[in-house]
């Protein structure tokens, strides 16, 4: 096909593309910079920052409590959220659409919404500032991914095989865990990750309802709120690291299903 | 199935619970609507923050739309590799991105340091905690956004129609105006209210790159909870951002739905 414009497009193309890209290719030089404030590009390069970052008792505890809500979390809502794909894709009821959308809603209602009313409510049944708090929110957040995630998995995997299993004499939990949990597992998986990195990152609800927990982005958004402490250069570096990581794990769980990169 | 309830009672409930408490004290009463309208602080946040949504809402279709265009007509490997460009920033922390443009946009940043140096100006320009820094945090946050289902709609686009356009002598320009930009109206336009929705309750980015000084509803919110228990004007002014967003998510939905139907 003959393209328009086609030397000024590329031009603007990779240039909208180092701008989507810029943040990543700044934070992550300047954690490694030697310069107590934070200039770039920097000169001199040592671990201090990093240093910093482990040798603080307040960011380990942070990032205790992070992973402690992003397991619960993500768990909790890979359970709940499959076991709801499965209903909403093999069963046969009234309201599905409704049921579904319900789901799907935490991830469209803009979050502050959902802080503010979980706030209220928690409030009311003294879950603010609690521990099962927290990782109820974090899992509503989670949960959206789940479904979405399963759902596709789901309804991809023929059903006809399960009939079979059926028809040999297997319970409903046989079949489960035989047949249909071995073959749905990279897809859980990457629901897991995705669950997992939503409520690893959250901050709003957290701010909200967190009350004395600190998990890494609260304490974060508190620190950049009040002033530029380059140590945070080396924990955005290892959250990028981090996330890269998970996004690849993802990336290839997805392939492995069959859901992504088929052409 | 154990989820519903849990739902029900994590979120519909609270949603509820929350809109009872913007139309209640003691009694039904439309007081803390009414209190909403009447104090010009309130409104000039709800209108600042439309005006914001709307301004990124158009730098990033302007940006977004040649991008999605210049990665159809790239070869698979180059697709790939331009994809994963987009997808990556997507996958890493929205707080570490906003602080980023911290660095970047800063008075000592690389941006004024550079224009500084060239000589084009002399004082540093205020990019940080004014409504510029906001937008360009913002635009760059949502970018992907609009950029990922753009592109796809772009792909899904039948090359022999383009084929049969040029076939029949039509120029580059004339095919793209007149048969490839109106089959991607539907699915620019869903992308574009994603991200308007999307910026109508931002909350990072507007606190860290606005500094309190680009006040937008959803901080607005975090204010009136945390700081000074206003409960029931903070409930009221999250029901007519609710409100607001579904409307817009409606939209949405009839443009992603006519994206498919002229797609297929």
């Amino acid at each position: 096909m003959r393209r328009l414009g086609d030397l000024p497009l590329m031009v603007y193309g990779v240039l909208v593309l180092l701008f989507l890209f810029l943040p990543i290719a700044i934070v992550v030089p300047m954690s490694f910079s030697a310069a107590s404030s934070l200039t770039f590009p920097p000169t001199e390069f040592s671990l201090r920052w990093y240093q910093s970052f482990f040798q603080d008792p307040r960011w380990i505890e942070a990032m205790r409590v992070s992973l402690l809500v992003a397991f619960m979390s993500s768990l909790l809502a890979l359970a709940l959220g499959s076991v709801a794909a499965y209903g909403l894709v093999r069963g046969t009821f009234a309201g599905r659409r409704l049921i579904d959308a319900n789901f799907m809603a935490p991830m469209i209602v803009p979050p502050v919404i959902t802080a503010v009313a979980l706030y209220i409510v928690f409030a009311r049944v003294g879950l603010l500032g609690t521990l099962p708090g927290l990782v109820i929110g974090h899992m509503l957040l989670g949960v959206p991914y789940v479904v979405l995630i399963m759902s596709v998995a789901i309804r991809s995997f023929d059903v006809r095989i399960e009939q079979v299993a059926f028809s040999l004499g297997a319970s409903w939990f046989t079949m489960f865990r035989r047949v249909l949990l071995p073959n749905l597992m990279p897809s859980a998986f990457a629901a897991w990750i995705f669950a997992f990195i939503t409520s690893f990152d959250e901050v709003i609800v957290t701010l909200f309802v967190a009350g004395a927990y600190q998990t890494v982005p609260k304490k974060m958004f508190n620190e950049l709120v009040l002033q530029i402490n380059p140590t945070i250069t080396a924990i955005a570096t290892l959250l990028i690291a981090f996330s890269v990581c998970l996004f690849v794990v993802f990336a290839l769980l997805m392939r492995r299903a069959g859901l992504l990169g088929r052409r | 199935m154990p989820l519903l309830l849990a739902m029900l009672l994590a979120f519909n409930l609270p949603i509820l619970l929350m809109l009872g408490r913007s139309v209640s004290g003691l009694e039904f009463s439309l007081e803390h609507y009414q209190r909403l309208v009447e104090a010009p602080v309130y409104l000039r946040v709800l209108a600042n923050t439309f005006k914001i949504a709307a301004i990124s809402t158009l730098a990033c279709m302007v940006l977004g739309y040649p991008l999605a265009y210049w990665m159809r007509g790239l070869r698979p490997g180059w697709q790939l590799v331009a994809v994963s460009l987009v997808v990556l920033p997507f996958w890493v922390s929205i707080l570490v991105r906003t602080y980023a443009w911290i660095v970047v946009l800063g008075n000592d940043g690389v941006v004024n340091r550079t224009l500084m140096g060239l000589g084009l100006i002399v004082d540093p320009l205020p990019f940080l905690y004014a409504e510029l820094g906001v937008v360009i945090g913002t635009t760059n946050i949502l970018l992907p956004f609009l950029v990922l289902p753009l592109f796809a709609a772009m792909l899904k686009i039948d090359g022999r129609l383009l084929d049969a356009a040029a076939s029949l002598g039509a120029p580059p320009r004339t095919i793209f105006l007149r048969v490839f930009f109106p089959l991607t109206i539907p699915s620019f336009g869903a992308g574009a209210v994603l991200v308007f929705i999307l910026t109508l309750g931002f909350f990072v980015t507007p606190a860290i790159l606005g500094g309190g000084r680009v006040p937008m509803i959803a901080n607005m919110l975090e204010t009136l909870i945390n700081r000074m228990p206003r409960w029931e004007l903070a409930a009221a002014i999250s029901t007519v951002l609710l409100v607001v967003t579904l409307l817009f998510f409606a939209l949405y939905r009839r443009l992603t739905e006519a994206s498919e139907g002229t797609l297929r």
